[in-house]
Formats: structure tokens, C-alpha cells, sequence
């Protein structure tokens, strides 16, 4: 019995060295962008790196002087809530009759969406730039709010479809013999039964339509750009301005790292959706 | 004029016939009993009443009005599912109430009728629960509840006790009985256990393969079943059927015979109508039941007796039976009257 709690102690230590070594790892160039982002340019080129400077908030004026950090979050803002609110009225009903009105194909047809996640993006590029730019949508934030869309839809209806299934078929027949429409049914039933998953799906799509950044730079520049192109527009060819870049960057992915913060419990929820039942 | 009309009901899944033509008529008060073996048709059959299959072919025709087409939600009748199906974010007086809320009932009516439901089932003390918090037996009552609040036309039980243990179903059987009774409701009930369905049912509707096989009283199917399906899958143990030769001129005419454990009486070996050897000797208590392998063919019987016997395996019995209980059937399986 003291041995295997002595081994389990092990196995525990270990676990936790590992895990805090990994997190370390993975939080390092974050943490090491945050203290840049207060630095000035002579010290945030300077090798080996300063550790001890006096934090300066210049960078941030001149972001938000150069390249009006405002618009282009907003921009950011509009597109991603706009195609996770779309994406969700699409996957949702979608999502519903396959899980609950399954046929023979459904399956096939779940897995032929998730293969188009498959293709690289590029690939995709050439079509649909010249569709967008015959329909003069080009650098538009109803573009980026399409492709955005179209983009999350697949992973959308997969994790409502997972969510939905670990709903009785029976409970929903039940409304329906108590006399409930399909309003009711949504409304009663389903909705208060799918928040979790509903929540956790959009959490996600909305941080993964936040932080696009190909369709981003190649569909929108100018008045449809998100934050994504702005760091861009940092690392250019005149030379790499480290410091402001750093600020930019930690501007950009502020609102959805507190965000995220917030929404935690349903990101992991949805990060993991199908391992856990 | 009959209450609930099924008129040459199909169902088709692809390719496959699952309901096959069905007619039946249902009188307002009766409980009908649908009973088969798994995979018959009978829950399909409910499912379809009850609109959450969609019909295939003929009609379906409630209180003279055709429902073949109507919404679940719009036939008024309700249903106990065998999960019980409870909506597991609402309270019991919530899931209880549910329908009567949707129909935009009077709060004032609706307690009435919740507290009246809760009293009867024995759930005033839980009203505040939720289904997590309540056990099987309890989640059963509430599934029940939530039926007879609605007072629909009819009801509909799926299997209602499979998932209760053996004494808590024998309990909440004469509930439900008791229930029916009391509400004078109509009620179709489905079931693979022919207890529940002798005990509970006015008529009993016996299916197999998608087809009705023989509708009748509980005891008519017992004593006047119309094929072997049936005198088999009604009665435990089953019928003893036999080759009508073991019986020689008895059973002139007929292609197989069948009689009832409880209508061999044993005698001594020599003596009687057939022969055998005791394979197995099994006293259940109040009952015996004896397994004779009989001469001459390979067939094994089951004798029930009500008084303990000093036979062991390989002792030589004759049987005797009661000729006016024997049913003969023939060659398609069809009782001979």
C-alpha cells in the first residue's frame, strides 16, 4: 500500500514537472512578445536580450497613430462574430436533422465535410479570388465574413452534431407527444439541453475566424483588414520594427486571449468535444 | 363505431416490410396489449399511432377524424416511454406541467391538475426535484404523471417496466391497471412480457414478422389459439406440440398436436396415452415441472403438476392427457376447430 501511493506520488511529480515544462515551452514566445511590446527598438534587438529597461507605452501610440489599431479591430470584430452567428444558423438545423433524422449517407456526408478541412487553403485561393472579385467583393468585410463561414462550417456542424446526439431521441418525441412544434421543441427542449454545446462551438469559431489570418491577407487589405493583416503590415520589407510588431501583435490577440480567459471551461469543452462523453 | 381505427396500416424501412396491412379497431375504455416477440413490429406499430414513425400506406383514423398525417403534437395522445424520457432540466412539476403549459392552459388549473396527478402517484413530496434526484420507480410515476395530466384520448406505454426490477414491475403494474381503471381511459400497451400482457389487458393483439397473428381476450388466446405462433408464445412453459402420430387416431386429421403442460397428467410406465423417459425434474415450489423425452420421437415435453413427485432423471413415465384440451393444428400451422 506505501509503495504504490510512493509510486503514484512519482508518477505525479513527474506529470507535474512535465505538464508546467511543456506549458513553459508553449507560453514563452507569448511572454517574451509581451515584454518586447514595452521596450523601445534599440532594446528589443539587442542580443543578449535586456531584461531590466524601463517599460514604455510609445509603441502602442505609434500602432495606434500609424495604422488606426481601432478600425482594423472592429474590422476583426464584425467578421468574427458576424460569420459565428451566421455559421451557427446554418449548423445548427443542419447539425439537428442529422442527428436526430440520421439516414444511411449521414455519416458519409459528415465525413465528405470534414474532408474539405483537409485541402490546403491555397489551394482554394485562385477560384475563389476570381469569384469574389467578379462579384466586386474583394477587400470587403462581407467577404471575410463568407469565407470565414464557410470556412468553420465543417468543424461547426461536426461539434453540434457530436453535442446533439448525446441528446435522447426520446425526450424530443416526449415534447412532441406533449404537444410540442419544432419551435417549442427548439425552444423548450433543445436549446436548454445544447447551450453547453452551442456556447462551446461559437467560443471556438469565434476564435479561430478571430485569428484567421490567409484568407485575411489575400481577400481583405485596405478598408476590410482585420488584425491579422495589421501585424502583417509591421514585418515588412523597409526592416522589422521588433518592439512595435510585439505591440501590435499583443494588441491583436489582447481582446480574445481575455475573452478566452472568460470562456475557458466552454473552449476546453469544445477543444475536446467527442473524447469525453 | 370504433374509437381508434387502424385501416390497412404499412410501414416500409427501404426495402424492408416491417408493418404489413394492419387492421384494428380499438373501442374508447379498452386496453389493448401489443405483444411479440423483439423485432415484430409492435413498438413500430406504437410509434406510428403515435406519429413518430410516419405511416406508409392506409389510414389512421381517431375519435372519427383521419390522423394519418398529423404532427405528433397535434393527435392528443400521449406517451410513456421506456426511458421515461423525463426533461432532465425541468423539475417534476415542470415536467408534469409541460404540456398543459404549452397548451397555454390556466396556471390556477394547472396546479390543480399537477397536485391532483402528484397525489395520486405519490409524488407531492417531489414535485421540487429533478429527474437526477429521483429513482427508477419514481421517474416511472412521473413519466406516468405526466400522461394523465394531459387527460388525452389515449395513451401509449412503450415498454413502460422493462427497466425496473422484477418487484418494483409487478407493483407498478397494478398501478397502472388500477390507473386505467380509474381515469377510464383508452390505452395501448406494448410489451415482450405476456404476463403484463395477460394481466393488464381487455384484449390482447399478438404480432409477428409485421403481421397481427390472432387479437382476443387474454384467456381466449390461452384456450382457443387460431395457429401455433400463438399457442406457443402465450403460456409458460409453452405448449408441448407433438407430430400428430404420437397420438395415433386422437389426432386424426391434424398434422401436429399441441397440448398445455398442466393437461398431461404422469401415470405409471406402461400405462396412459405416451411413453418417455423423465430428462429433467424441475420443483419450482409451488409447481414441478417435468421434462419427458418421449418414445419414438425426437420430441421433449413438459408435464406441470402441482404436487411434488418422487421421479428422478432417466425413470420410465407414461403420460395421460385430457383429449378435449388437446389443439390440433395443420400442416400450415392453423388450429383445426
Amino acid at each position: 500500500m506505501k509503495h504504490a501511493k510512493y509510486k503514484w506520488n512519482t508518477a505525479f511529480t513527474v506529470r507535474t514537472i512535465a505538464s508546467w515544462l511543456v506549458a513553459l515551452v508553449i507560453f514563452f514566445p507569448i511572454f517574451f512578445m509581451g515584454v518586447t511590446a514595452f521596450k523601445t527598438e534599440l532594446e528589443a534587438i539587442a542580443v543578449p536580450s535586456i531584461w531590466s529597461f524601463e517599460p514604455t507605452l510609445d509603441n502602442f501610440y505609434v500602432v495606434q497613430e500609424r495604422s488606426d489599431y481601432v478600425s482594423f479591430a472592429i474590422n476583426s470584430l464584425i467578421t468574427s462574430v458576424a460569420s459565428t452567428v451566421i455559421g451557427l444558423l446554418i449548423a445548427a438545423p443542419a447539425a439537428y436533422s442529422m442527428a436526430f433524422f440520421p439516414t444511411k449517407r449521414t455519416k458519409d456526408i459528415l465525413m465528405w465535410m470534414l474532408s474539405t478541412k483537409m485541402m490546403p487553403a491555397v489551394g482554394a485561393l485562385i477560384p475563389i479570388y476570381v469569384i469574389f472579385q467578379s462579384m466586386g467583393m474583394l477587400d470587403t468585410l462581407g467577404a471575410l465574413t463568407i469565407i470565414f463561414t464557410l470556412m468553420n462550417l465543417p468543424i461547426m456542424v461536426w461539434m453540434l452534431y457530436s453535442y446533439f446526439k448525446d441528446i435522447p431521441n426520446e425526450i424530443l418525441e416526449a415534447a412532441r407527444m406533449d404537444g410540442a412544434g419544432l419551435k417549442e421543441e427548439f425552444r423548450h427542449i433543445l436549446l436548454p439541453l445544447g447551450i453547453g454545446g452551442l456556447a462551446s462551438t461559437g467560443l471556438l469559431c469565434l476564435v479561430m475566424a478571430w485569428n484567421e489570418a490567409f484568407w485575411a491577407l489575400n481577400l481583405g487589405a485596405a478598408n476590410a483588414g482585420t488584425l491579422a493583416t495589421m501585424i502583417v503590415s509591421y514585418s515588412s520589407p523597409e526592416g522589422l520594427f521588433w518592439a512595435k510588431l510585439s505591440a501590435a501583435s499583443l494588441l491583436a490577440i489582447g481582446p480574445i486571449v481575455v475573452f478566452g480567459w472568460f470562456c475557458q471551461k466552454q473552449l476546453v469543452q469544445g477543444l475536446t468535444f467527442g473524447a469525453v462523453k | 363505431m370504433s374509437f381508434l381505427e387502424l385501416q390497412k396500416v404499412e410501414k416500409y424501412y427501404g426495402d424492408f416490410h416491417a408493418i404489413k396491412g394492419i387492421d384494428l379497431s380499438i373501442q374508447q375504455g379498452e386496453f389493448i396489449v401489443f405483444v411479440g416477440p423483439s423485432g415484430c413490429g409492435k413498438s413500430t406499430l406504437l410509434r406510428m399511432i403515435a406519429g413518430l414513425e410516419e405511416i406508409n400506406g392506409g389510414d389512421l383514423v381517431l375519435d372519427g377524424k383521419n390522423i394519418t398525417e398529423l404532427h405528433p403534437s397535434k393527435r392528443d395522445l400521449a406517451m410513456v416511454f421506456q426511458s421515461y424520457a423525463l426533461y432532465p432540466h425541468m423539475t417534476v412539476k415542470d415536467n408534469m406541467s409541460f404540456a398543459l403549459r404549452l397548451a397555454k392552459e390556466d396556471p390556477a388549473l394547472i396546479e390543480e391538475k399537477v397536485s391532483k396527478a402528484a397525489d395520486k402517484l405519490n409524488l407531492t413530496d417531489y414535485l421540487h426535484r429533478t429527474p437526477k434526484e429521483l429513482s427508477g420507480g419514481q421517474r416511472q410515476r412521473v413519466a406516468i404523471g405526466r400522461a394523465i395530466v394531459r387527460s388525452p384520448k389515449v395513451f401509449l406505454f412503450d415498454e413502460p417496466l422493462s427497466n425496473l426490477d422484477a418487484a418494483l414491475r409487478g407493483q407498478t403494474r397494478v398501478e397502472i391497471a388500477h390507473l386505467h381503471r380509474e381515469l377510464n381511459a383508452t390505452s395501448i400497451y406494448v410489451t415482450h412480457d405476456q404476463v403484463e400482457a395477460m394481466t393488464l389487458a381487455d384484449r390482447v393483439v399478438v404480432m409477428q414478422a409485421g403481421v397481427i397473428e390472432q387479437v382476443g381476450s387474454p384467456m381466449d388466446l390461452y384456450e382457443r389459439p387460431e395457429n401455433k405462433f400463438v399457442a406457443q408464445f402465450i403460456g409458460m412453459p409453452k405448449m408441448n406440440l407433438m407430430p400428430a402420430k404420437v397420438l395415433g387416431d386422437q389426432a386424426s386429421g391434424a398434422a401436429e398436436v399441441g397440448i398445455r403442460p398442466e393437461h398431461f397428467t404422469l401415470v405409471a410406465a406402461g400405462e396412459g396415452d405416451i411413453q418417455g423417459r423423465v430428462e429433467m425434474v424441475e420443483a419450482l415450489g409451488n409447481e414441478t415441472l417435468i421434462h419427458v423425452d418421449i418414445d419414438g420421437v425426437d420430441e421433449m415435453v413438459i408435464v406441470r403438476q402441482y404436487e411434488y413427485t418422487s421421479l428422478r432423471p432417466d425413470n420410465r413415465v407414461g403420460i395421460k392427457f385430457d383429449a378435449s384440451q388437446m389443439h390440433r393444428f395443420d400442416a400450415q400451422g392453423q388450429a383445426i376447430r
